[in-house]
This record gives structure tokens, C-alpha cells and sequence, in this order.
């Protein structure tokens, strides 16, 4: 109960905090505090979930079962991480004035409102205030992303708040479908959008409506998450965003909007053969690492990179959730966490570099090695777990849901071509070219990728570029991501383990 | 109930189907200001359904809705994007994606695909607003299609008040109107948005000279 209304008011206190202190210490004093309440809070309520399965408060707005308690941890630590790399982060933008000082107060407040929606997001119960919850998040990044004022990063804005409300305003939609067909069960009450009604009545709900619904959601949700062909935003404000900014899109708010659709799969395969979502996130998760993967051999700016990274992983991530059965959602749900921890590493590194070779071409930078060395073993480090390689933890769940492709049972389909043709696909012939398109394009990415690294990490620094890199703060979240990167690829802790396994059981609600 | 259902549903029809004359209109509008006042009198339609639904249907909380509807989408936001149009000195709509014969044309297939899509699931529905539901879609396609179709900054936002106005009849219509608290949350979040608009254009103003997102091409592959 408390650890909920930590979860929720500590962001909407530490925000308006904000807004009246001046001082840039005691603002990064504040929002360093929030962030450890937040986590002590979270810790305190998972265990609480671990111990009776799920949490629902506040009259029934608030719903945290396994699953939701799952994003919340990713939510906490990467903001934790993040909110260290701030304090050197923004005091040296500030220092070099790329931001007036008086600005930095309305960073962190829009900041805490965009972690504040994404915290109501997650824990919300209905479908509804879920949504009002996540185009919060639109609102509240918007100016985040065009905080340097320069055109780039104002055109990046616009076209993210744009794109992400029509996106938005289609999952409304959805909602509304869900909202038709369970009014029909449950009657006109005000609770016929939570899910802990819902999911008691979903096999009652009409197919028919359920399979529109659905579609809006995963166009209008996967929009924010960045799928293919609606992605077309994404690099384009990851690039742009302040470095902690980008870190928290890439790493938390894509995390969050994959979670809102995992909720709908769950209500949608109760009435439906699972195989209606799954070939769904299936084909989109498919074109996203393909689309992706082409796209990263041709990036010459590192935040992009980084940002058609993300699509790859997403789409990865929604294959798992599209093959489905334990061993896919399981490796799904992991990765999920092990691509918040690289990608916040990859952009907190993207962050130290621009400030020091002050450019996002990958061609001005050269000898990361030299001039900052920590960096340099922290990309090296990101790059790897990126294209996953072992011993970092993003291979273990690859391998899962690589795996779980291998394994699955697509019934064998019959087409008919023509007159006189008949094919049959056999579900070992699916598999196979899955798999074999999967791994193509797997090779594909890491050249590109491992190919740009190296290329920025050996050779001797431009002329001008100080070297050496003293220690900061700033550094701490590196080392951490580090270590948990390194720690995950071999022992999985028996609380994550749990929480990972019971979020399986909420998806396939068993 | 005094009214008919028969007689009701078929001032309910009449209501929806002014809702989506007016999304002709703008998407044949070229002046900014007409196409801001059209958004504005298209709410006042969609006000006047939600009062009709509530008072044919006894569901008060529709009338809080269709109040809210008023004071958001026909006074306040109609009144910041004039305010925004005023300071930019821009009235007319010159280069567009697709012309206005055209568009017109693609806006009459995108109903027939609304209510294509729509016949499934329409049985289902109350007898009341039984087609509205379709049309709402149609209102939610053509809105989606005026912002992919203009450039400026405030018809791109005229578009996604108008998909909001679509989902909104769709909830009316679907479902007698969402739970309270999610229908304030999403006048809230569209009221913020408006806000934000107002914001961004005055920036691109200072920043490209021009609020058409056509000069925004700064960043590409």
C-alpha cells in the first residue's frame, strides 16, 4: 500500500519540487533522493507480490501483479542509473552552456512527469486510464526531446509528438472496441475496463470485436514501441534527445508500451486461438529486425545506430511474444530487460562522447580508446551485448526466443495456388525459414554494427580531442550496467527468476 | 421514454452523419481559419450527440461529457489555434500532398472502407446508435488521412482533434460514453496536446520561419 503511493506521488512531489528550487545541486540532490525512494518503494512491493501473487489498491485503480511489478523494476533501476548520469550530465551542458541554468529545473520536472505516467502506465487497472497514462508520456517527452532548441531537435519533437498521437489516438480506438465488447458482459459499470474484471470474463467477449480491438492497439501501442513501418520517428528523436533522455526512451518507455500490448494479447487470446495475436506480433516483429538490420549498415551518426538498434530488439522482443508458449514469452519478458540495461549504457556512452568529440558522426570519432578510456570499454561492452555476443546476458535470451522459434508448432498450413497447385507448408519448413531469415539478418546487423565500434574505439584521436577521462559520477552507472550485463549472461538471481516466471503465467493466464 | 427508439435512432443517425459532412468540409478547406472554425462546429454536432444519447438513454454521465465537450473542443481549443493562426500571419493552405479533388474522392472510399469494416461487429450494438459506429470509424480514417494530406503545422492538428472526435462518437455510440475518470483523463491529455501545439508552432515559427512541416527536413537517412 505505502510502497504504491511512493511509487506514484514521489515523482508528482519531486517534479513540482523542481520547478521552485534554483540551485543545480539540491535539484540533483531531489531527484537523486526520488529515485532511491522509487526504488526502495519497488523492492518493498515486488517482494509483496512475490508473496501474494498480485496487488490491487486504491479502490481498484491500482492492479500490480507479476508482470506489471516486472516493467516497474526495469522502470526504477534504469531511472535510479539515470538519475546519477544526470548529475554530471547536465551540469557539464549547463557549464557548457548549451542550457541556461534556469532551465535545468524544468528538465527535471518534465522529466518526473514523463516517469510519473509511465509509473501510472504500468500500474494502472483499467485499459482506459492506461491510455490517458501513456499519451502523458507523449506530452511529457515532447519538449524533453527538443530541450537544446536547435531545428533538428525542435523538427525531432514535432514529428514524435505527431506521429505518436495519431498513433495514440487509433489504440483509442481499440479501447473503445474492448470497452463495446465487455459492456455487453459486464454490464454499464464503470469497472468494465479493468483488467481484473476483464480477464475473469474474456472467453464471453465477441471474438470479432476483440480481433479489431486488437489491431487498433498493436498499431496505435506499437507506434510508441516503434515497430515497423511506424517507426519512423524513432531515430529521429532518439538522436536529438538529451543523452539521459534517449537513454530512458530506448530502455524504459519502449519497455512500457510493449507491456501495454502484452495486456491486450492476454485479454485476446482468451477468445480467440492465440495464434491470431502471435502470427500478428509475429510478422511485425519479423519486419522490424529486417528492416532494422539493413537500415543499421548504412547509419554514419552513433545515436542512430543505437536507435535502429532498438527497432532490431523490439522486434526481437515481439517475436518471442509472438511465438509464444513458455520458453518464447519467458525469453521475450527477459530480453526485454536486458535491452534496457545495454541500450541506457549504449546512450549514456553516446552521451560522454558527444560531449567530448562534440559531433554524432561516427567518422569524427576515432581513438575512444585513447582520449576516454572507460568509454571505451563501456561501447565495447554495449556493442557486444547489442549484437549478442556471449557472455552478456541479451545472448540468453536470444537464444530463448531463437529457440522457442525452433521449437513452436504452427499447424501445417494447405494453399491452394491456382487450379491445379497445392502447397503445403509443414510446420518444420515454417520454422526453418524463420529461423534461417532470423539468423541472415542476425549476421547482417553484426557486422554493421561491430564494424562502426571498432571504428570509433581503435586509431588516434583527431587533433584538439583532450585524453584521458577522470572519474566522475557520471561513471557510476556505467560500471553497474556493466556488471549486471556480465552477471545476468550467468546466473539469473531467484527473485527475477520467480518474477519472470509468474509474468509468463499472467500473459498466458494459467 | 417519450421518444421512440425508432424515431431516436434516426435523430441519432442525423446527428453523426452532420459530424461527417464536417469532415468534408475541411478536408475541402484551404483557409486555415475556416478549417479551425469547421473543427469547432463539428464538436458542437458531436456535443449535441452525446446530449441526445444521454437524454434517449437515461445515462447522465454523457451529459458531463457532452458539457465538457463544449467548453474544450468548441470554445477553448477553437480559440488557442485562432490565437496561434493570428500571430503567424498565415490563412491559406498553398501546397498540399493531395489536391483537394482527390482527397475528396480518397475520403468517400475511406467511408465505404469504415463501414466495410465495421459490418462484422455492428449486430452487436445497441439499436440506438447502431450505425454510428461505423461512421465514427469514418470520421477516425478521414482525420488520419487530412494529416498525412497537409502540411501546416495547425491542419495537421485540426486532423488528429478530428480522430479524437471520431473515437469519442465511437465511445458514445459503441458503448454509451467510457468509465468517468477515463473520459477526463482524455479530454485532459487532448486539452495538453492543444497547449503543446500552441507552443511548438510559435518555436518552428523562430526557428524555420515557416510552420510548414514541409521545411522540416533536417533529419533523414
Amino acid at each position: 500500500m505505502w510502497s504504491v503511493i511512493v511509487l506514484l506521488t514521489g515523482p508528482v512531489i519531486a517534479g513540482l519540487l523542481s520547478l521552485v528550487i534554483r540551485r543545480a545541486r539540491v535539484l540533483h540532490g531531489v531527484n537523486f533522493l526520488t529515485m532511491l525512494a522509487l526504488a526502495v518503494a519497488e523492492t518493498a512491493l515486488t517482494r509483496q507480490v512475490l508473496a501474494e501473487g498480485s496487488v490491487t489498491t486504491l479502490g481498484a485503480f491500482v492492479y500490480v501483479d507479476a508482470l506489471s511489478d516486472f516493467i516497474l523494476v526495469i522502470i526504477t533501476a534504469i531511472g535510479l542509473s539515470c538519475s546519477l548520469y544526470m548529475w554530471s550530465y547536465m551540469d557539464d551542458q549547463v557549464a557548457r552552456g548549451v542550457i541556461a541554468p534556469k532551465r535545468l529545473g524544468l528538465f527535471f520536472f518534465l522529466f518526473h512527469m514523463f516517469l510519473f505516467a509511465m509509473v501510472a502506465a504500468t500500474m494502472a487497472n483499467s485499459l482506459g486510464v492506461q491510455w490517458v497514462a501513456l499519451e502523458g508520456t507523449t506530452l511529457a517527452t515532447t519538449f524533453l526531446i527538443a530541450f537544446f532548441r536547435k531545428r533538428e531537435s525542435l523538427e525531432a519533437g514535432w514529428k514524435y509528438l505527431i506521429l505518436c498521437s495519431v498513433g495514440i489516438a487509433l489504440a483509442l480506438f481499440g479501447v473503445v472496441l474492448t470497452y463495446y465488447s465487455s459492456v455487453r458482459v459486464l454490464g454499464d459499470a464503470s469497472s468494465a475496463l479493468n483488467m481484473t474484471a476483464l480477464i475473469g470474463v474474456a472467453n464471453q467477449l465477441d471474438p470479432n470485436v476483440l480481433k479489431l480491438a486488437f489491431i487498433f492497439i498493436l498499431v496505435g501501442y506499437g507506434t510508441k514501441v516503434g515497430l515497423v513501418p511506424m517507426h519512423t520517428w524513432l531515430p529521429d528523436a532518439y538522436s536529438e534527445a538529451p543523452a539521459p533522455i534517449a537513454a530512458m526512451l530506448a530502455g524504459v518507455l519502449e519497455t512500457v508500451a510493449v507491456y501495454t500490448v502484452l495486456r491486450s494479447k492476454a485479454l485476446v487470446d482468451q477468445a480467440l486461438p492465440p495464434e491470431f495475436s502471435g502470427n500478428l506480433l509475429l510478422t511485425f516483429g519479423l519486419l522490424s529486425f529486417i528492416v532494422a538490420s539493413l537500415f543499421i549498415l548504412i547509419q554514419h551518426n552513433y545515436k542512430r545506430l543505437f536507435a535502429y538498434s532498438s527497432i532490431e530488439h523490439m522486434g526481437l522482443a515481439m517475436i518471442g511474444f509472438g511465438v509464444g508458449g513458455l520458453v518464447g514469452t519467458f525469453g521475450g519478458l527477459f530480453h526485454l530487460l536486458n535491452h534496457a540495461l545495454a541500450k541506457a549504457l549504449a546512450f549514456f556512452v553516446a552521451g560522454n562522447i558527444h560531449r567530448r568529440f562534440d559531433t554524432l558522426e561516427i567518422d569524427g570519432v576515432r581513438g575512444l580508446a585513447r582520449a576516454q578510456p572507460i568509454t571505451a570499454v563501456a561501447i565495447l561492452v554495449a556493442g557486444c551485448a547489442l549484437v549478442g555476443l556471449p557472455p552478456f546476458s541479451p545472448f540468453v535470451s536470444e537464444l530463448l526466443v531463437v529457440s522457442a522459434v525452433a521449437a513452436q508448432d504452427f499447424a501445417s498450413d494447405t494453399m491452394q495456388v491456382g487450379r491445379f497447385v497445392t502447397m503445403t507448408i509443414s510446420d518444420e519448413m515454417r520454422s526453418l525459414g524463420i529461423i534461417t531469415v532470423f539468423l541472415f539478418f542476425g549476421v547482417v546487423l553484426f557486422g554493421g554494427f561491430m564494424y562502426r565500434i571498432g571504428a570509433m574505439v581503435w586509431g588516434t584521436p583527431p587533433a584538439g580531442i583532450a585524453q584521458g577521462e577522470p572519474w566522475t559520477v557520471g561513471h557510476v552507472p556505467l560500471m553497474v550496467m556493466i556488471v549486471a550485463l556480465l552477471g545476468l549472461g550467468f546466473v539469473l538471481p531467484e527473485p527475477i527468476r520467480t518474477l519472470l516466471t509468474r509474468a509468463v503465467n499472467v500473459i498466458l493466464v494459467r | 421514454m417519450p421518444v421512440s427508439t425508432h424515431l431516436g435512432s434516426q435523430l441519432v443517425d442525423l446527428c453523426s452523419v452532420l459530424l461527417l459532412l464536417c469532415c468534408f468540409a475541411i478536408v475541402a478547406q484551404r483557409r486555415l481559419s475556416a478549417c479551425v472554425d469547421l473543427f469547432a462546429l463539428q464538436s458542437a454536432f458531436l456535443a449535441a450527440t452525446a446530449a441526445l444519447v444521454a437524454f434517449l438513454t437515461g445515462h447522465r454521465h454523457i451529459y458531463f461529457a457532452a458539457a465538457l465537450t463544449v467548453v474544450i473542443k468548441v470554445i477553448v481549443l477553437p480559440r488557442i489555434l485562432r490565437k496561434v493562426i493570428e500571430r503567424l500571419n498565415v490563412s491559406r493552405e498553398l501546397g498540399m500532398n493531395v489536391n483537394i479533388p482527390a482527397g475528396l474522392l480518397i475520403c468517400g472510399a475511406l467511408v465505404i472502407v469504415a463501414f466495410f469494416i465495421t459490418q462484422p461487429i455492428i449486430p452487436l450494438g445497441y439499436l440506438l446508435t447502431r450505425d454510428s459506429l461505423a461512421i465514427a470509424l469514418a470520421i477516425i480514417l478521414i482525420g488520419f488521412f487530412t494529416m498525412i494530406a497537409r502540411q501546416k503545422a495547425i491542419t495537421q492538428m485540426v486532423g488528429f482533434l478530428v480522430m479524437e472526435n471520431g473515437v469519442f462518437l465511437g465511445a458514445t455510440a459503441a458503448a454509451y460514453g467510457m468509465p468517468l475518470i477515463v473520459e477526463l483523463g482524455v479530454f485532459f491529455d487532448v486539452l495538453v496536446a492543444g497547449l503543446i501545439v500552441g507552443i511548438y508552432t510559435h518555436r518552428l515559427q523562430d526557428a524555420f520561419d515557416s510552420v510548414d512541416t514541409s521545411t522540416l527536413t533536417v533529419l533523414k537517412e
